[in-house]
Parts: C-alpha cells; structure tokens; sequence
C-alpha cells in the first residue's frame, strides 16, 4: 500500500494550483467565498475558461476531447479548483448529455453537440422528472408523437433546475404506451427556444430561482434529436447513473466549505463559543477523512481499470449527508449572525450571512439526484442478497 | 403529579387556534412576509380585544395575570399558523423585561403597552456579545451611550427600544427611543422583521435608566428564561403541523403505483417524528412550568434543557418533514419549507443548542452546591 500522491501527480498539482491562482476572476471567488452560487454570467464565463484549456471535459476519454487525465488527476484537479474557490461546473452537460452523446450518438449528433459543450458554449438541462413521476421516473407521461420528420411533444416537467438558463433541454419522453413502461421510453434533445415550450419558475426556499416547470405544448422536435433508438431511454437513463462517481462525494467542496467555517471561528463572542465551534468542525472533518479515503479507494480502482466497488455505494449517500451537516454547523455557529435573510450589511463575519439560505437549498440535495431512501433501496438489492 | 391543562388554559389554546383559523392563512402569512410593517391593524386591534396584550402579566401591574403555560398556549398557535404578528416582539417580550424591572418607569411603560398605545422593542442582543445577554457590549459611560444593537425584533414598528449596557461593570437596562440611533432594517430567517442599531454617543436622561445592576440582572435572567420557554412553544406549534402535513401527505402522495406511506422506511421516519412530538411536548408543559419557576437555578435548568432538546429534536422533524415530501418540500409555495425556517429561527434566537449545554451543566453545578 501507498497513501501519497506520487510526484508526478504532486507536480501536477502544483501546476493547476497556479493556473487556478492566476486565473479564477476576482468576482467568481468573492461569491463563493461569501457562500452564494453564481450567476449564469460567472458560471459561464466559469466554464468557457475552462473549456478553453480543454479541461471542462476532463471526466471525457481522449478520443472526444477530453485531456487524457486518470481519475487521480480529476481528483486533484477538482481540489484545486475547490479550494480556488471556484464553482463546480453544471453537470448537465459535461457530465450527462456528453457522456450519453459519445456514447450512444450518432456520428452527426456527436459533431454538432460536443464542441459546444467541451467550449462550455451550450448550456443544457436536464428534463426527467415530473409532477407524478419523481422517484418512480420510469411511470413519466410526457409524449411524444412521430409525425413524418419531427415528433410533437405534449406534457409537463418538472424541478428543471437552470431550464431558464438553458439552451438545450435533454428530455425523457414516452413515444410508445403499449409496451412495459421502462421499454416505452426514449431520449430526446430539445431546443429551449421551440414554439409551445414554456418555462416557469419555482422559488425554492433559499428565496432563489434555480428551479422551474416546463410546460410543452405541440412541440416540434426533428427526428434526429433522437439520441439511439425509440425505447432506448430508460437503458440511457441508467447509464448515466453508474456514470463517473469518482467527484460525486463532493469531498472538495465539503472541504471548502469547512475551512471557510474555520476562518469565520475568530468572530464568535467568547472563548468558550470559539472552542465548541472548533470540536464540532473537528468531528466533521474526521467524518469526510472518512467519506475521502472510500473516495480515494473508488479514484485508485478507477485508475487501474477496476469497476466500481461497494466501497463507492454510499459515496453518494454519505456525501449529501455531511454537506447538510456542514451547512447547518455554519447556521448554528453563526448563531445571531445566521438570522437576517436579506440585509446589506453582513452582522460580523461575512460567510454568516449567506449560511441560512444555502442551509436551507442544500436540503434538496438529499432529494434530488435520486432521494437517499432511493438510493438505499437500490443499493439493498445490488449488494445484500436478500 | 398533575399534567391536566387548567381549565383557562384550554380555552385561551382554544381561542386563538379558532381565532387564527378564522383570521389568518398560508396566504395571510405570504402576504405579511413581503411587507416591512408587520403591524396590521385588524388583527392587532383583535388581538387587544382577545385580552393577549394584558394576559401575561400580573394583575398587580396591570395585567391579566395569565402564567407563562397561558402564553406558552397562545404562542403555540401562532406558530402553527407561521403567524407573523408581532404579539411576542411588540408585547410578550418587552413587557415582561419591563413588569421584571418592576420600577415606577417601567411599570408606567408597561402600562402603555398593555393598553396598546407603545411600540417598544428589546435590544439585548449584540453579535459581540453573542447570547451572553448579561454582558453586552453596548457601553453607558455617564451619560453617553455607545455601540451596537443586533437582530432588535420590532414588526418593523417599534419607536422605542429597551437596550441593554455595561457601565462599568454594572448591567443597565435603558429605555431610548429609535431615533436617537443609526436604524438598519431587515428581515430575518423566520420572515419577521428586525433592526440593527448604531448608537454614537447617545445622550440620555436618569429617568431613561430603567434600572442598575443585581435588579437588571435578575430582570434579564427572568426574561431570557421566559422568551426561551415561548421559542420551545412556538417550536411545538410548527412541528405539530408539520407532523400532520407529512402524515397527510404520505397517505396520499403516489409513487410506485402506491403511497409512499406504504414504504416501510417512510413508516419509521413518521413513527420516530410520533414520538419525538411526544417527548417535545413533554419538554413543553414542563418548561411552560418551570420556566417561570421562583427558583432561580431550576428555571435556568428547565429552560436550558428544553431549549437543547428542542434545537435537536424539533429541527430534525423539520428536515425529515422536508425530506418525506420530496421536491415540493423545499419550495416556497409550499408551507413546509417555512416551517423548517420558522424552527431553525427559533432553535437559534435566545440560545442555540451549544450556549444551553453550557448553561445546562452550569446550572446542575450550582444545584448540586446547594443540596
Ligand atoms: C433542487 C432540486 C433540483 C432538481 N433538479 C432536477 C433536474 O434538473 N431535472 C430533473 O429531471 N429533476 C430534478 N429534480 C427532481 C428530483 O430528481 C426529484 O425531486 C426526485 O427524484 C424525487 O421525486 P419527487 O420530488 O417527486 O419525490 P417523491 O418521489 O414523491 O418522493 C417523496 C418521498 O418519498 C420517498 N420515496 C419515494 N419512493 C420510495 C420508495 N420506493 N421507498 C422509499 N421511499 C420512497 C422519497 O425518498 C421521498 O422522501 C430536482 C429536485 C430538486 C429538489
């Protein structure tokens, strides 16, 4: 056994922590760092940097553009980037329509999406779920309709997070009623500016727009946004779930998120609140040394061609767990500091004042993404036995 | 023992469950949250004829003399409706700090409040003080008082403020109106309304002291003990609903071709909120009890205990309550999700969980020195 990063991953290292030194912008720092997310500018301006140096795809094999990095690289590419305090970068592209694309599309649908995405010039998002179907997505109702050289899509979805963003939509919709459900269902790229395509916000309670309905009616979409076959979607949509774990932890941003809490301990009124606020970040911070060598485990296996073991089954379970628990340890050391919602002035130290409402945002991450009860029962049946 | 609800309580509970019924909704509560003026006037005016702004003090002050149990029930119902009124803020709150003060000025001021004419606020909390309300930072150097004032809940309304400040090292309560301070308004996590201070050199009178040292103590120790006991019931009151709401909602929500209810998981999430609802009432009707006990260290006790618990407990059937709805749990549109704000509010005003361990250990200390 060897826990350290060899040297020439440690050179690597060092490389991107310069770049990352020399190029996150200014204002994209200072958002994370006050705790907000950023906005569509900053996160895009975000990606196109990065897809300028090729390194939006990093998770891509070669052959499509990616950089030809192991999953160790990621890794660290993806701690310096957090530790920078810059953002993580939408998955919808990069890490789902990309991957489905090089994967099960065609020669002519992999020319025309790909560039725009490893540029970070086409932003997508993700059309799943739905009102009545959440976590049983398979019974999803949107349809879609053959006729002569496009389909017309009918329906509702729902929880889009970044729809109003977006220029693409990658869509589940139903193309045949009559077989099982899971074999009715197909994969379809959608263009956002479409007549009939309607979206409309939901605030969610951090106050903000991140989510919205999409409302389709007689939508025109041309046959070859067709990704596979008719029926293949449900075989895609699971695809994609098995797809790249190795960042799905949020180790690097967890760990961001505690050294901000721990710059923030000086501020707290007396010694004694000071020294409760540093045990509760040390039991924390033993809980992601925990959740990052399982993490280091699923990276080492990656790197040696190994498929994924149990050892990342709950990479996804505990992560989502141990951001909330980081994000409530902010609220509540915070204390007073937590309490107003949309003053101008922070009261004290600064990262108080954004804690409350990404407490309350990250209360989704459980949720979305396939709920943790979901992902439970999942893992029950893969792994147990019974 | 004894844990039947007096006979007044019941119908003071009672009361204001119908009158909130009947007067404020989900809708009532949107519209309240986007308003800077919490003050309405009819259900102010409503809330006066109901008898509230006499009921918490004693008769020999003016009051109703209604017990902390009383209050705690009428809280309780606010909360379940996310009602913003500021009956705790503008009334409960400063009232009982200035019936604890027990002077000729404050008892005059109080008297004010009871018959609805003042708009008082507390300011006894400083963020460089933290919830070390005995020990503020706002400083009283003769006649000059200076510093800062944070998270001053006023309904957006208050014209005057009862701050809390050292000078030297004797607590001072004093009662100062709004103006003679830098005022910025916000609002805060639950949707009330609240102001920070700036006071610079701020000129005031004797008459403007409402009292010095042992007596302000004694009077914000009372008080601190008494606005926790109303967090925990106005925690109760949110969870209560919460409960309920999730419980409805895993009968009829469908997934799978059934209910989410019928998975065994979703079961045990609402057994384990069940009983936690229990020991939360539990924890209720005692600190509604011992929370205005005349035994100093077994007051400090309960609250400190309640308060922990309740930081704990009733977040957590908050979370879970979020968690059980799925994606509407955590939109605006849906009350839920002001719930899970309304109790991590509350779980932080007047002490979080961290500060009443602390006293909770402290207090058992001092208890085991008097047996
Ligand atoms: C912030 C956020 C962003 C999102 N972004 C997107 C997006 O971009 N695109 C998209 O398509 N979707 C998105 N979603 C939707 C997300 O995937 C769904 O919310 C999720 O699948 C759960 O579905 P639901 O909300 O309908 O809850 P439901 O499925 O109704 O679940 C309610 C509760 O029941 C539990 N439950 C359900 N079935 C079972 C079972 N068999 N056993 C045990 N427990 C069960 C769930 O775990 C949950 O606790 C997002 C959601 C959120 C909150």
């Amino acid at each position: 056994m060897n826990l350290d990063f060899s040297n020439d991953e440690k050179e690597f290292r060092k490389s991107i922590r310069q770049w990352m030194k020399e190029n996150v912008p200014d204002d994209i720092r200072r958002c994370t760092a006050r705790g907000a997310m950023p906005d569509k500018n900053m996160q895009q301006r975000w990606e196109r940097l990065l897809g300028s140096q090729g390194w939006l795809t990093s998770t891509w094999p070669e052959q499509f553009g990616g950089p030809g990095w192991s999953a160790t690289q990621r890794y660290i590419f993806d701690q310096e980037r957090a530790s920078a305090g810059a953002p993580p970068t939408s998955p919808f592209g990069v890490a789902m329509v990309g991957p489905v694309l090089y994967t099960f599309g065609s020669e002519a649908q992999k020319e025309r999406w790909l560039p725009g995405i490893q540029r970070g010039e086409t932003l997508w998002c993700q059309g799943y779920s739905e009102p009545n179907a959440g976590s049983d997505l398979a019974s999803l109702k949107t349809r879609a309709t053959r006729n002569g050289d496009h389909y017309l899509v009918n329906g509702q979805k729902i929880w889009t997070t970044q729809a109003h963003w977006a220029d693409m939509m990658f869509c589940l919709v139903r193309t045949d009623s009559t077989v099982k459900q899971q074999q009715g269902i197909s994969f379809l790229l959608i263009d956002m500016k479409t007549p009939g395509l309607e979206v409309r916000p939901i605030y969610s309670i951090d106050g903000h727009h991140h989510l919205n309905e999409v409302y389709f009616t007689d939508v025109k979409v041309p046959v070859e946004n067709l990704v596979g076959q008719e029926g293949m979607g449900w075989t895609i949509a699971k695809f994609l779930l098995t797809h790249e774990r190795t960042t799905i932890a949020g180790v690097a941003d967890i760990h961001y998120e505690i050294n901000r809490l721990k710059s923030a301990i000086d501020a707290l009124p007396t010694e004694t609140d000071k020294q409760l606020a540093v045990r509760r970040l040390a039991g924390l911070e033993v809980d992601l040394m925990a959740l990052e060598y399982t993490n280091f485990r699923t990276v080492a296996a990656t790197d040696e061609g190994k498929p994924f073991g149990p050892e990342s089954s709950g990479l996804k379970i505990k992560g989502t767990e141990l951001q909330q628990r980081v994000s409530q340890a902010m609220v509540e050391i915070g204390g007073l500091m937590s309490l107003p919602w949309d003053n101008e002035e922070p009261i004290g130290e600064q990262i108080f004042n954004q804690a409350s409402r990404r407490y309350n945002f990250l209360r989704a991450c459980t949720i979305y993404g396939g709920s943790n009860e979901i992902q439970k029962n999942v893992l029950a049946k893969m792994l147990l036995g019974l | 023992m004894d844990f039947k609800l007096p006979e007044n309580t019941t119908m003071i509970a009672d009361t204001a469950r119908r009158y909130l019924k009947d007067n404020y909704s989900f809708d009532s509560y949107i519209a309240q949250l986007n308003e800077s003026n919490h003050l309405e006037a009819n259900r102010w005016q409503a809330m006066n004829d109901l008898g509230w702004f006499g009921l918490p003090f004693a008769e020999s002050v003016g009051g109703y003399g209604g017990s902390l149990l009383d209050v705690c029930a009428i809280v309780q119902e606010l909360g379940a409706a996310l009602c913003l009124d500021p009956f705790v803020d503008l009334i409960v709150s400063p009232g009982k700090l200035l019936e604890f003060a027990n002077t000729p000025t404050s008892l005059a001021l109080l008297d004010r409040i009871i018959s609805g004419e003042a708009r008082v606020a507390c300011g006894l909390y400083d963020r460089h003080a933290g919830y070390h309300v005995l020990n503020p930072s706002l400083r009283l150097n003769g006649e000059r008082l200076s510093g800062q004032k944070h998270v001053v809940s006023d309904g957006g309304v208050a014209d005057a403020v009862l701050v809390s400040a050292m000078s030297g090292d004797e607590l001072a309560i004093v009662a100062l109106p709004f103006d003679a301070c830098d005022v910025e308004r916000y609002r805060l996590l639950d949707g009330s309304r609240a102001a920070s201070l700036t006071l610079d050199d701020v000129l005031i009178t004797d008459e403007m002291v409402l009292c010095r040292g042992d007596a302000a103590k004694q009077a914000v120790s009372a008080w601190f003990d008494y606005l926790c006991a109303l967090d925990c019931a106005r925690m109760y009151g949110a969870c209560r609903e919460v409960y309920q709401a999730t419980l409805e909602y895993a009968r009829t929500r469908k997934q799978f071709g059934t209910t989410i209810g019928s998975f065994q998981v979703i079961q045990h999430y609402l057994v384990d909120a069940f009983i936690d609802l229990q020991q939360l009432e539990s924890m209720l009707l005692m600190v509604s009890v011992k929370g205005e006990s005349a035994n100093v260290c077994e007051r400090g006790r309960a609250t400190a205990a309640a308060k922990a618990y309740y930081a704990n407990r009733a977040v957590g059937i908050t979370q879970q309550g979020i968690q059980i709805h799925g994606g509407v749990g955590v939109t605006e549109e849906l009350n839920i999700g002001h719930y899970f704000r309304l109790v991590t509010h509350a779980s932080l005003s007047h002490g979080d969980r961290e500060h009443h361990m602390s006293r909770f250990i402290q207090a058992g200390e001092k208890q085991n020195e008097v047996v």
